[in-house]
């Protein structure tokens, strides 16, 4: 997907860990690491505001558009 | 009138809806569960046809090669119409793939099955599997009329019936191609969510 997370970026920047993240905003580790790894299919604008709120950022400094053609593995699992 | 029967129908439609909400589909202990007991049973007693009828095909190639073997004995059985010979393990061949087909489609719906049971209909490996049911629904009525011709003009059996073609089969592999992909738009909304953070 061409969307980029550049959550590891701002956690470094406000010398947050993940798990501290997840606690403040009350999403489990494992879906922040979906989030992070840039596996996330979708984004709630709820979880969208925590992460702001937390980080004290905006949203177009979470996320990063690069251009590329867009990919969808999981209609390729089914498409066999 | 016409204003009566839409109101009937109406009635007649919440009525069953309200039944069909009332019955539990999926989950342990549901519908699902029950049928997936019937398939099983219905899957070995299939496996047991299969190896029964492979054990006979292998009888009539033996008389086949060696008709002696039953010269002098009172043979009254005969398969789809013809006394035991290479024409009647022919046909019963027929039978056999027909059988091994059948197992493979209960096979593939008993997983349907066991993954409803577990709450999950919208498992991607459904998609393929209704997609494999579909194709043997085909191939299986394929099989039939080459072996209703086969009988028909190959072997000359004059009692053979006409080759019916019957569009019921057909209807039926529609459905279950439509279905494939029904599951496999489940399937992706279920990723989708799965994958929503």
């Amino acid at each position: 997907m061409p969307i980029r997370v550049r959550l590891d970026r701002i956690l470094l920047e406000r010398r947050m860990s993940l798990t501290e993240l997840a606690d403040r905003v009350g999403v489990t580790i494992a879906n922040l690491s979906i989030l992070k790894t840039g596996k996330a299919r979708a984004v709630r604008f709820s979880t969208l505001d925590a992460l702001c709120r937390e980080l004290g950022c905006q949203p177009g400094e979470l996320l990063e558009f690069e251009p590329g053609p867009p990919d969808d593995p999981e209609l390729d699992s089914l498409e066999e | 009138m016409f204003a009566f029967l839409a109101v009937m129908v109406r009635k007649a439609n919440s009525y069953l809806g309200r039944g069909f909400g009332m019955i539990r589909a999926l989950g342990p202990g549901s519908v699902s569960s029950f049928l997936k007991v019937i398939l099983d049973v219905f899957y070995v007693v299939m496996w047991i046809a299969a190896a029964g009828l492979g054990l006979v095909i292998l009888g009539l190639l033996l008389i086949s090669f060696d008709p002696a073997l039953v010269t002098g004995a009172d043979v009254r059985f005969d398969i789809f119409g013809h006394p035991p010979g290479a024409p009647a393990a022919l046909m019963a061949s027929g039978g056999e793939l027909y059988l091994v087909g059948l197992i493979v489609i209960v096979q593939r719906l008993r997983k349907v099955f066991a993954s409803m049971t577990a709450g999950d209909p919208f498992h991607p490996d459904n998609v393929r599997r209704l997609r494999v049911v579909g194709l043997v629904l085909a191939l299986l009525e394929i099989d039939r009329y080459a072996f209703a011709a086969l009988d028909r003009y190959a072997l000359h059996d004059p009692r053979a019936g006409t080759m019916m073609v019957s569009l019921t089969p057909w209807f039926a592999v529609l459905v279950v191609v439509v279905l494939a992909e029904v599951f496999r738009e489940g399937a992706r909304l279920r990723r989708d969510a799965e994958l929503t953070i």
